[in-house]
C-alpha cells in the first residue's frame, strides 16, 4: 500500500459506511493529499458503497474540490464582478499564456497551478491575483508576466 | 389505498392516493409535455415542461413530481403556461443544434438533401442519426413553425467514441437525466452520473474514463432511454427508425434472454430489452453484437461442395445430395457436434439424423473453448467410435480432428476454417432469422420469432435438416414448419435437456461475456469486443496497423469546425503541378477505398498540399481518425481539369461545408486575375463558419450567411446570390458545397441571367476517366467529373440525374460504416475533470 493509499485509509475508517458522510470525507481527504486522486476517490466511493461516477459528479458540483495536484505555486485568478468589470479575463489569459496552462491543471514541470475565484472581497485592488495566499492588487498583463517570470 | 378526487381543467378526476398531478391528468386523458418523465423512472423534475397552475399554490409546480391532493384544483393550460413552456423550450433549443427548425429551406432540403450524409456529430436535425425518434424535435414541429430567438450555444464538447459500440454527442443532451436515472434503476451504481456544473455540467464518468473502465456494462438501456439524438448504437445509428419490433429471446449464450428484436426492412437492427428493469437487461455480446454478427460480412451465404482442392458452390439440390452421399456412405461412423445454442427443433433433428443413421450425438457447451474438458471427452469419444464422418453446426472441433475424417459436413451461418476444410457446406440462417424454441440452462423454453431475412441462399437449420432427411430417404422428415417441430417434441417421451449452464454473468459484468458462438470466436466477427479482453485473431489486429511507415506524411490535422477537418499533407509531386479547381484522391491505408477532395492550397517550395475533409462516411471517418505524423497510403493528384482564370468583372463564389474551403484557391485566383471577387459562404449556425480570415484575404467582400440568422444574413448562399444580384452586377457565379446548395443556386442564377458553374461531386472511383462511376449528364452530353470537371456549366446539369446516382449506395454505405476504424485519435485527451472545453471546434 502507498503512502497515500495509506492516508486516505486512515480517514476512511474515520467515518461510517454512511452516505451522508461523502463531502466531510472528500474534505478531509483534500486536506492531506491536497487534491482527490483518481485512486482516493474510488476508495471513498467503495468505503461508501456508492458509484465513483456519483461520487465524481458530488466532487465535480463543488468549486472546493481539485482532481489535479497543485504547483509548487498555487495561481488563483479572482473573477468577481469588480474583477471581471476591471479586465481579470486579460489577466487570466496572460496567466494561461505564460505557464501554458488552463484553471483546473498543474503545469508539467509542476511550477504553477491556476484556478478561477469569485472573490477575495479585495474589490478595491481589482482585478486581484493570489499567489501562494499572497495578495497581488491593480493587477495589469504585465505586471503579471513579471510576477510569474519571479517565480520560475 | 384511498382514491379521491381533483380537479382538472374543470374535470372531476378520481385518483388512487400516491398518484401525482401529472398521471391524474393523464388518467383524465389531459395531454401536459414532458421531456425528462418516463413511465419506468421516478418522478425528476428536470425539464420543468409539465408545469402547471394549482390554486393556492404559489408558483408554477412541475405537475410530475407534485401529489395530486384531494380537492386540488389544477389548470393546465392558459396562456401564461404556454408562455412558460416556449420559453423552456426555448432554452432547451439553446443548448441543442436546432437550425433546420428554424430554417427557410428546410421543406426543399428535405426533398433534395443527399440521403448519405452520415455526420459524425449532429450539428443539425437534418445530419442526426435520431431525428425520427427525438422527442425534443418532435415537440417544436408539433407547435409548427417554431420561433427560436435564443442563439445556439454549442458546447463543443468531444464527441466520444472511445467505447465499442456507442456514439456519445453530448452537445445535444439537454440534462434531462433520463440516462444515468435508468443506469442507476437497472444497475444500482450507475457507470455515468451529472458531472460538473452550471453551464458546463453534463453526463459524463468520473475522470472522464472510458464506458469501458466505468462500470458500464453495455446494456443499451440509456441509448434506448435517450429523448435526443445524444446517445446512439454505432452500429444501428444511421440505419433510421426501426418498422418492427418483434418479441424474441437471444440465444447467443444458455441464458437465452428474452429480447425484443428491433427491424426494419427484414435486417435486424439491435436486440433490445424487453422491459427497463434488471431481470430484464442484457449483456454487450447481445445488445450490441447480435445485430453486427447477424448483418456480418463473414456470412456464408452459397452452399459449396468439394471438388478435389476447391469449394464449389451449388445450388442447393446438389449439394443436398452431396451431403446425404456423403453421409450415407459411413452411416454408422458418424460423428454428430452439435452446439449448445441450437434451438430445441435444430437438436431434435440432429437427434433424428443421428438415430437413423446410427451416429452419435455430441453436445458441445457454449463456453467451451479449445482444450476444455468437455471438448476433450468429445473427442476421445470420436476417437473410441472410430468415426469416419463429421456433421459440425460451426467450427466445433480443431482442424486435425476434422481433417481425420473421411467426410466433413458444415451446416453454418458464418464463414470459418472447419467449413474451409469441410466436404460439403451448407449456410444456415442464425439468431433474428430463426423461429422456433429455446430452452435456456435455467430449463425455461423461450419462444423465437424470427424477425429478419437470412443473406444469399442461407436457409433456417430445421429446414436444411429436413431437407436432408428427405433426400436421404428418411422417416419422419415431413415437417412444412418449425411448429410442426416443436409439437412432435411436445408429445415425444421424455422432455429435452436444458443446455450446460455457463459460469458468470454477462449481463452484470461485461469482464464475464461469452468468447465463442458455435466455436467461432466472437471478436473476430465483432472486432470492437477486443476492447473487453475477448481473443481474436491476430490477422485483425495486424491488418490495421499495417501500412503506416511509408506513403504521405500528415503535418497538420484539426477538426476545425465540427465534422471539418484540416488537413495539412507532405504531397511534393501535388503541390508542384496544382492548379485552382483541381482534386486530389486519397487513401488512407492499401486497403482503403479512393475518396476524392477538392485542394484547399498547395506551396510548391515547401511541397504541402492543404484539404478540408468533411466527416460523412466510411471513409472520411477513417481519413479523419488519423492524427498528425501518421502517413496516408496513396495521394494522387492534381486530377481534373484547372479553372479557366480570365477576367469576367465580378465573380461571386459560393461555399457550402467543405466548399467554404474549397473556393479559397478559386477566389485567389480570379482576384489575382483582376476580377471583383465577393465570398458567399454558408452554414447552419455561425460555430460551423469557417476560414474567414483567409477568405477575407483572397476577396473583395466576404459575405456571412447562416441558416439560423446567428450570424450574417439569415438563409444561406440563396439569399447571398439574390441580394448580392439585386446590389451589383455579377458577371460569374460559382458554387461549391452540398448538392442541394449547388443545385437551388443554379436555378437561382439561371432566372438572373448569371453564368454558374458547379464542382460536382458524384461518387468517384479512380480519378482517372476509366471506371464511368462519377458520370453526370450535362446539357445532354454524358461526361465524367474526375476528367472533364468537376467545375460544369450549372444550367446544364442534370440535378435528379445526379442526386440518384449520388445516393445509389446509401444502404451500402451505412452497412459499411461498421467496419473497423480506429476511432480512438478522434478522442481528444482529457487534460482534467474540470478542462470540458477540449473539442476540436476550432474557435
Amino acid at each position: 500500500m502507498s503512502v497515500e493509499q495509506h492516508e486516505v485509509q486512515d480517514i476512511l475508517t474515520q467515518y461510517d459506511q454512511d452516505r451522508d458522510n461523502l463531502i466531510p470525507l472528500l474534505q478531509d481527504v483534500q486536506e492531506r493529499l491536497h487534491y482527490l486522486s483518481p485512486q482516493a476517490l474510488s476508495a471513498v466511493a467503495e468505503h461508501l458503497q456508492l458509484s465513483e461516477n456519483d461520487v465524481f459528479g458530488v466532487a465535480t458540483f463543488y468549486a472546493q474540490f481539485r482532481f489535479t495536484p497543485p504547483g509548487l505555486h498555487h495561481i488563483k485568478v479572482c473573477e468577481g464582478t469588480a474583477c471581471h468589470v476591471r479586465g481579470s479575463s486579460r489577466i487570466l489569459d496572460t496567466i494561461t499564456r505564460t505557464t501554458g496552462i488552463e484553471p483546473g491543471q498543474t503545469s508539467e514541470d509542476g511550477l504553477f497551478s491556476l484556478e478561477r475565484v469569485a472573490c477575495f472581497g479585495s474589490c478595491a485592488l481589482a482585478p486581484v491575483v493570489v499567489v501562494d495566499d499572497k495578495v497581488y492588487g491593480r493587477m495589469t498583463s504585465a505586471k503579471t508576466q513579471r510576477l510569474i517570470e519571479e517565480k520560475k | 389505498m384511498g382514491s379521491f378526487s381533483l380537479i382538472i381543467d374543470g374535470q372531476t378526476v378520481e385518483v388512487e392516493e400516491g398518484a401525482t398531478v401529472l398521471q391524474a391528468a393523464r388518467r383524465a386523458g389531459i395531454s401536459i409535455p414532458t421531456i425528462c418523465d418516463h413511465k419506468d423512472l421516478n418522478p425528476y423534475g428536470a425539464c420543468r415542461m409539465c408545469v402547471v397552475e394549482i390554486e393556492g399554490v404559489r408558483g408554477y409546480p412541475t405537475s410530475c413530481t407534485t401529489p395530486a391532493a384531494a380537492g386540488m384544483r389544477v389548470t393546465t393550460q392558459s396562456e401564461r403556461l404556454s408562455t412558460l413552456r416556449n420559453r423552456t423550450l426555448e432554452l432547451m433549443f439553446s443548448g441543442h443544434p436546432n437550425s433546420c427548425l428554424v430554417c427557410v429551406h428546410r421543406e426543399a432540403c428535405e426533398q433534395h438533401r443527399p440521403t448519405a450524409t452520415k455526420a459524425a456529430r449532429s450539428t443539425r436535425c437534418g445530419f442526426c442519426a435520431n431525428r425520427e425518434e427525438c422527442d425534443l424535435r418532435a415537440m417544436a414541429l408539433s407547435a409548427g413553425q417554431p420561433e427560436l430567438s435564443l442563439p445556439t450555444m454549442y458546447a463543443a464538447y468531444n464527441l466520444e467514441r472511445d467505447d465499442p459500440f456507442m456514439d456519445r454527442d453530448y452537445n445535444l443532451c439537454v440534462l434531462c437525466g433520463r440516462c444515468w436515472r435508468i443506469c442507476e434503476k437497472i444497475h444500482g451504481k450507475p457507470a455515468i452520473s451529472i458531472i460538473n456544473r452550471g453551464k458546463w455540467a453534463r453526463i459524463g464518468t468520473a475522470f472522464n474514463k472510458s464506458h469501458v473502465f466505468s462500470g458500464c456494462t453495455f446494456c443499451g438501456a440509456c441509448i434506448d432511454i435517450c429523448p435526443t439524438g445524444t446517445l446512439t448504437d454505432r452500429f444501428a445509428r444511421w440505419q433510421g427508425k426501426p418498422e418492427a419490433e418483434t418479441g424474441s429471446a437471444c440465444i447467443l449464450c444458455p441464458q437465452g434472454c428474452a429480447v425484443v428484436a428491433q427491424s426494419k426492412n427484414q435486417r435486424l437492427l439491435a436486440y433490445t430489452m424487453p422491459a427497463f428493469n434488471r431481470d430484464a437487461s442484457l449483456c454487450a455480446l447481445g445488445r450490441f453484437g447480435a445485430a453486427q454478427m447477424v448483418n456480418s460480412n463473414q456470412r456464408t451465404t452459397r452452399p459449396q461442395v468439394r471438388e478435389g482442392e476447391d469449394l464449389i458452390p451449388y445450388d442447393w439440390d446438389a449439394a443436398l445430395k452431396a451431403a446425404a452421399t456423403g453421409l450415407k456412405e459411413h452411416a454408422g461412423k458418424i460423428a454428430f457436434v452439435i452446439s449448445a445454442t441450437s434451438s430445441r427443433e435444430e437438436r431434435y433433428l440432429y437427434a433424428q439424423l443421428a438415430t437413423a443413421l446410427k451416429g452419435q450425438m455430441h453436445l458441445v457447451p457454449a463456453h467451451a473453448l479449445p482444450g476444455d474438458p468437455t471438448l476433450t471427452t468429445i473427442q476421445e469419444a470420436i476417437h473410441g467410435q472410430g468415426a469416419l464422418a463429421l456433421l459440425m453446426n460451426g467450427p466445433l472441433l480443431g482442424g486435425v480432428e476434422q481433417s481425420r475424417m473421411a467426410f466433413s459436413l458444415v451446416i453454418d451461418a458464418l464463414h470459418s476454417d472447419s467449413s474451409e476444410q469441410a466436404s460439403v457446406v451448407l449456410p444456415a440462417a442464425m439468431l433474428s432469422e430463426n423461429s422456433g424454441t429455446f430452452r435456456s440452462s435455467t430449463g425455461e423454453i423461450r419462444q423465437l420469432s424470427a424477425c429478419s431475412q437470412a443473406p444469399g441462399d442461407a436457409r433456417a437449420e430445421w429446414r436444411i435438416l429436413r431437407d436432408l432427411g428427405q433426400t436421404l430417404g428418411l422417416d419422419g422428415f415431413s415437417y412444412t414448419k418449425v411448429e410442426d417441430i416443436t409439437r412432435a417434441m411436445d408429445n415425444a417421451v421424455g422432455e429435452d435437456a436444458a443446455p450446460p449452464a455457463m459460469t458468470g454473468d454477462p449481463r452484470h459484468n461485461v469482464r464475464e461475456l461469452i468468447t465463442t458462438y458455435r466455436g467461432h470466436q466472437v471478436a473476430d466477427i465483432v472486432p470492437a469486443l477486443a476492447a473487453f479482453g475477448l481473443p481474436q485473431r491476430s490477422m485483425i489486429q495486424e491488418e490495421s496497423t499495417a501500412g503506416s511507415d511509408n506513403g504521405f506524411p500528415i503535418l497538420e490535422k484539426k477538426e476545425i469546425v465540427p465534422n471539418m477537418h484540416f488537413f495539412k499533407i507532405q504531397a511534393p509531386q501535388v503541390a508542384k503541378f496544382a492548379l485552382p479547381g483541381q482534386f486530389v484522391i486519397l487513401m488512407a491505408r492499401e486497403t482503403s477505398e479512393r475518396s476524392p477532395f477538392t485542394l484547399v492550397d498547395w506551396d510548391a517550395d515547401t511541397g504541402t498540399i492543404s484539404l478540408v475533409i468533411e466527416e460523412v462516411g466510411r471513409s472520411s471517418r477513417e481519413l479523419a481518425s488519423l492524427r498528425a505524423g501518421d502517413m496516408l497510403a496513396h495521394v494522387s493528384g492534381p486530377l481534373g481539369q484547372a479553372m479557366p482564370v480570365e477576367k469576367r468583372g465580378t465573380v461571386l463564389l459560393g461555399g457550402g461545408c467543405y466548399g467554404v474551403g474549397a473556393i479559397y484557391p478559386l477566389a485567389r485566383a480570379l482576384k489575382q486575375a483582376g476580377n471583383r471577387v465577393i465570398c458567399g459562404i454558408e452554414a447552419s449556425s455561425s460555430y460551423l463558419l469557417y476560414m474567414q480570415d483567409e477568405l477575407t484575404q483572397v476577396s473583395d467582400q466576404l459575405i456571412l450567411a447562416t441558416k439560423d440568422g446567428s450570424e450574417g444574413v439569415r438563409g444561406g448562399v440563396q439569399e447571398i446570390l439574390v441580394q448580392t444580384a439585386e446590389r451589383e452586377q455579377v458577371d460569374q457565379f460559382i458554387a461549391i458545397g452540398c448538392t442541394f446548395m449547388m443545385r437551388m443556386t443554379t436555378e437561382l442564377s439561371r432566372g438572373l441571367n448569371i453564368p454558374t458553374l458547379v464542382a460536382l461531386n458524384p461518387i468517384m472511383v479512380d480519378g482517372t476517366g476509366m471506371c464511368g462511376a462519377c458520370r453526370v449528364s450535362i446539357g445532354g452530353d454524358t461526361l465524367f467529373a474526375c476528367i472533364d470537371g468537376p467545375l460544369f456549366d450549372g444550367h446544364a446539369v442534370d440535378w435528379d440525374e445526379l442526386a440518384s446516382r449520388r445516393s445509389a449506395y446509401a444502404p451500402q454505405e451505412i452497412q459499411a460504416l461498421s467496419q473497423g476504424v480506429d476511432l480512438s485519435a478522434l478522442m481528444h485527451q482529457a487534460h482534467g475533470p474540470t478542462d470540458t472545453h477540449q473539442c476540436g471546434c476550432g474557435r
